[in-house]
């Protein structure tokens, strides 16, 4: 074979007018770890799909090994060696592993007997774990897997198909930092034994270590393929966001009185076990705080807890304005309060993706009356709105007010919830993970906007693992581990001490006397 | 590398050579090219309406070619099942009167659909409105002039009443209300039968049906000889648009069927937004079966109910749930139901053929929803 392993030129693709790729080539050779680097919505996704057969281009032409090809769907890719690793996983959850290796019909798993398969496949699927170091039960059902687990047996699943041309779409972007690393390394080594690896991501920094090439996209084209090693951050930077500057947020503190308060806040897990343990913390006027800790350690039960998302099983949450403690309350009522929430799982809980974007922008107001009695809504009034919204926020992409909300990305679904949320000015903002998925750019408007609401004098509370965020941002931060809140900080942070407050604790804590 | 691995690999080499040999080959050769299938995001309202066009054309044209092959000659088919049916004065008004319950029941599946309850439970609310009616009628409640609309309003009464057990049951205890609905269509048909065969049975000639209602308890005729129920029903078809294209609850019930979890968290009070759709569903469903028992039988019969159900839930599912849609598809169903009476006359088509017609059209219009989420093209 000559030429590189795989090869798109000229790739042209729309969709209903919306032109998604134009002119887009890429190359990825064997034994390289090749990155596509670009910002939500550049169409770094699209590209691959176009790769591994689910979308055919409108023009331009896909390589294999130097010679062309014609891809009628994912299954004629996998017979090339091509295989994908997706954003949201594409393994039916019910199943076991190896139900799962058996289903795609190919590779070392297939025999003519379903029993014979079963057994081949596992045999397969211990060995390509055994080789990349992990342990896997070849039995054991997808829904009871970690999310760093289930994204192991995706790459095995490839793997026995016979891939010899991987693609991973965002796959450090649902990890914690050490399965990150630990994935991409493995990446490394897969790519050392030949195998060609394309990484898609927006992350600059798994991009400068790890990646050997990397193209970069910008509005539906290639715009560059560069040597990360030999290309400064500021270039890369520049590359992807075009030449527009980054606003960075500044830190103007007027703090006033407790707007709320956790006392002694407790969320059991299914299993009866504590998520949270007694937190206690409180978030006043005009600051932002900061909610810490590695992955799992209930910060996120904490934040769905005061969304009035998850029951609260003991302790209270109050609300100054309340003027009373508001155990198990309801979303609606939170937010008669002037509560405003930007959860992590936007399609589950902020957005309703087959609703037009004008729907999920006036459901906060139409709840207020804002938009007319409950006989009688003023449709003219909320399209007007809505449009001015979209505009004020800068929601790109949105090409009629009727759009689906699902066909945003996700850094403008981010900043329609942002619009519709920032929208009557609350006095209490509950963020979880708000950059999370987004690109630099991105990022920096939901930055800009907190620290917005943070100024005009609402509490906020930022729930993130990302300690470069919290850092940046907050005012104060409280550290969780193992459901409890073991250290406070205050401005200026020590990053060292905040480090070993999120890991010290990790083990199971029985130094209860260290909470604040 | 382990020797598996090793071999996994040379595997792959394989079958990578295989497909490579496969295209170059179709290269030089002459092929039809693939199809190849891809999700489409989002379709477009004219795509959408083409589509379901196309699809109801597709079925009247397989169901034609069907009566012909049964005997209907091929030159007399439009004439008997169109201009027959729609411009012979008695023909249309038969076409409306069995429109206006069409009608009610199609809304009612319509707004259970809208907040995800399948309501399959039509024909027991149906029954519910009309043991409610006879009720009233029975007991002699109210002055004379009031009658009727006491009927109608016991009517709604009993048939909400009836539909928030499934309603309760789901909420409370998530029981699926679709076993739930469609069961207690049973329970309800005994109930009727237990009263008709008892209690109910008409004194005068000992049948078990109820005795006759009294003129004033019936529906009357109006100008052009039509029947009120086609009032009644052009009234709930007016409601159920204005209240889904302008009242609070319209945007509340679109969150509601597009993510309830969403619609949580945002506030949107779901538990009561669904109690409203559902008793209005069974509310709807319970007013047909009064405007049959009043409008058409003139007392409660033993099979009033029969086929409606169905009827009903074909009718929101043709029409996407749309109040607007459901009126016109339910003028087409009964449109649909006297051309077939009329051809069971005179060419002894047998009264299944009209199932087969209705069955077509949903098969095809339900087959098109693929079409809308999916992109199918030619890979040459």
């Amino acid at each position: 074979m000559t030429g590189p392993a795989l090869s798109l030129r000229g790739v042209e693709k729309s969709f209903d007018g919306f032109a998604a790729l134009k002119d887009a080539s890429f190359a990825v050779d064997a034994g390289e770890v090749h990155a596509l680097l670009g910002e939500n919505g550049a169409g770094k996704s699209t590209l691959m799909n176009v790769a591994c057969g689910l979308y055919a281009p409108d023009a331009g032409e896909v390589l294999v090994g130097g010679a062309p090809v014609r891809l009628s769907g994912p299954r004629q890719a996998a017979e090339l060696g091509i295989g994908m690793v997706h954003q949201h996983f594409k393994l039916v959850r019910p199943f076991s592993i190896v139900d799962n290796v058996v289903l795609q019909g190919r590779g070392a798993g297939r025999r003519a007997r379903y029993g014979a398969s079963v057994e081949a496949a596992a045999e397969a699927i211990r060995a390509q774990g055994a080789a990349l170091g992990f342990s896997i039960d070849p039995h054991a059902r997808v829904d009871t897997l970690s999310v760093a687990e289930q994204q192991r047996v995706e790459i095995v699943r490839a793997l026995v198909a016979g891939a010899r041309i991987l693609i991973l779409d965002e796959p450090t972007a649902v990890l914690a930092v050490s399965d990150a690393e630990r994935l991409l390394e493995t990446l490394r080594e897969l790519a050392a034994r030949g195998t060609a690896i394309v990484l898609i991501t927006h992350k600059l920094a798994d991009v400068r270590r790890f990646a050997d090439r990397v193209t970069v996209m910008r509005g539906g084209r290639t715009v560059a393929t560069v040597d990360p090693a030999k290309t400064e951050t500021a270039e890369l930077t520049r590359l992807t966001v075009g030449d527009a500057p980054l606003s960075t947020v500044g830190r103007t503190s007027r703090v006033g009185r407790r707007r709320f308060e956790a006392i002694d806040l407790t969320c059991l897990r299914r299993d009866g076990a504590p998520a949270v343990d007694g937190a206690s913390f409180h978030v006043r006027a005009g600051e932002i705080y900061g909610l810490a800790g590695v992955s799992g350690n209930g910060q996120s039960e904490l934040a769905e807890a005061l969304m009035g998302l998850r029951r609260v099983d003991r302790g209270a949450i109050q609300f100054e304005d309340a003027g009373q403690s508001v155990e198990a309350a309801s979303p609606s009522r939170l937010r008669a309060y002037g509560a405003a929430f930007i959860p992590a799982d936007r399609y589950s809980y902020a957005l309703a993706g087959g609703l037009s974007v004008a729907d999920n922008y006036a459901i906060g107001r139409v709840r207020r009356g804002d938009y007319g009695p409950v006989g009688w809504t003023r449709r003219g009034t909320i399209r007007s709105d809505a449009a001015a919204a979209v505009e004020a926020f800068d929601v790109q992409g949105v090409r009629s007010l009727d759009q689906k909300a699902a066909l945003l990305s996700g850094g403008n679904a981010q900043k329609l919830v942002i619009a519709r949320e920032f929208g009557g000015e609350p006095t209490i903002v509950v963020a979880q993970s708000p950059s999370r998925g987004l690109d630099v750019r991105a990022s920096a408007a939901v930055h800009g906007r907190l620290a917005e609401a943070r100024d005009r004098g609402a509490a906020v509370l930022l729930v993130s693992e990302d300690l470069d965020e919290v850092t940046a941002l907050a005012d104060r931060i409280g550290v969780m581990s193992g459901g409890k809140l073991v250290a406070e900080f205050e401005a200026p942070f020590d990053r060292q001490a905040i480090g070993r407050a999120m890991v010290d604790h990790s083990a199971p804590a029985h130094d209860a006397a260290t909470a604040p | 590398m382990t020797d598996q691995a090793m071999s996994d690999q040379a595997m792959s080499d394989r079958a990578v050579d295989r497909g490579m040999t496969a295209a170059a080959g179709e290269r030089g050769r002459f092929r039809l090219g693939r199809l190849n299938v891809e999700v489409r995001r989002e379709a477009g309202a004219a795509w959408r309406a083409f589509l379901t066009a196309a699809s109801v054309a597709l079925g009247l044209g397989l169901s034609a070619a069907i009566l012909v092959a049964a005997g209907v000659p091929a030159a007399n088919l439009v004439d008997e099942l169109l201009v027959q049916t729609l411009f012979d004065g008695q023909n249309l008004h038969a076409v409306l009167f069995q429109a206006a319950p069409l009608m009610l029941l199609g809304l009612a599946a319509a707004m259970a659909f809208r907040v995800r309850f399948w309501n399959l439970g039509l024909e027991g609310q149906m029954i519910f409105g009309g043991i409610g009616a006879t009720a009233v009628s029975l007991a002699g409640v109210g002055p004379e002039s009031l009658r009727l609309p006491m009927m109608g309003l016991a009517a709604i009464v009993f048939g909400m009443a009836w539909t928030s057990v499934p309603l309760l049951l789901k909420l409370k205890v998530g029981v699926n209300e679709i076993i739930s609905t469609l069961l207690l269509n049973y329970v309800a048909m005994n109930l009727l039968f237990h009263l008709l065969y008892g209690a109910w049975k008409d004194p005068r000639d000992g049948f078990p049906h109820s005795p006759a209602f009294a003129p004033f308890e019936t529906l009357p005729t109006i100008a052009f000889d039509l029947s009120a129920a086609l009032v009644v029903a052009l009234a709930a078809v007016a409601f159920c648009v204005y209240l889904l294209a302008r009242s609070r609850a319209a945007i509340y019930m679109r969150f509601v069927e597009a993510s309830p979890s969403a619609a949580r968290a945002l506030g949107v009070p779901v538990a009561g937004v669904t109690i409203f759709a559902v008793l209005l569903s069974g509310a709807l469903a319970s007013l047909a079966g009064f405007v049959i028992v009043s409008g058409q039988e003139g007392r409660l019969t033993q099979s009033f109910f029969h086929g409606y159900g169905v009827s009903g839930v074909l009718i929101a599912f043709l029409a996407r749930s749309n109040p607007l849609a459901a009126a016109i598809v339910a003028t087409l169903m009964a449109t649909l139901y006297v051309a077939g009476q009329n051809l069971q006359v005179f060419y002894a088509i047998p009264g299944a053929m009209v199932q087969l017609i209705q069955a077509l059209v949903v098969i095809c219009v339900a087959a098109s929803d693929f079409l809308v989420r999916h992109r199918v093209r030619w890979v040459r």
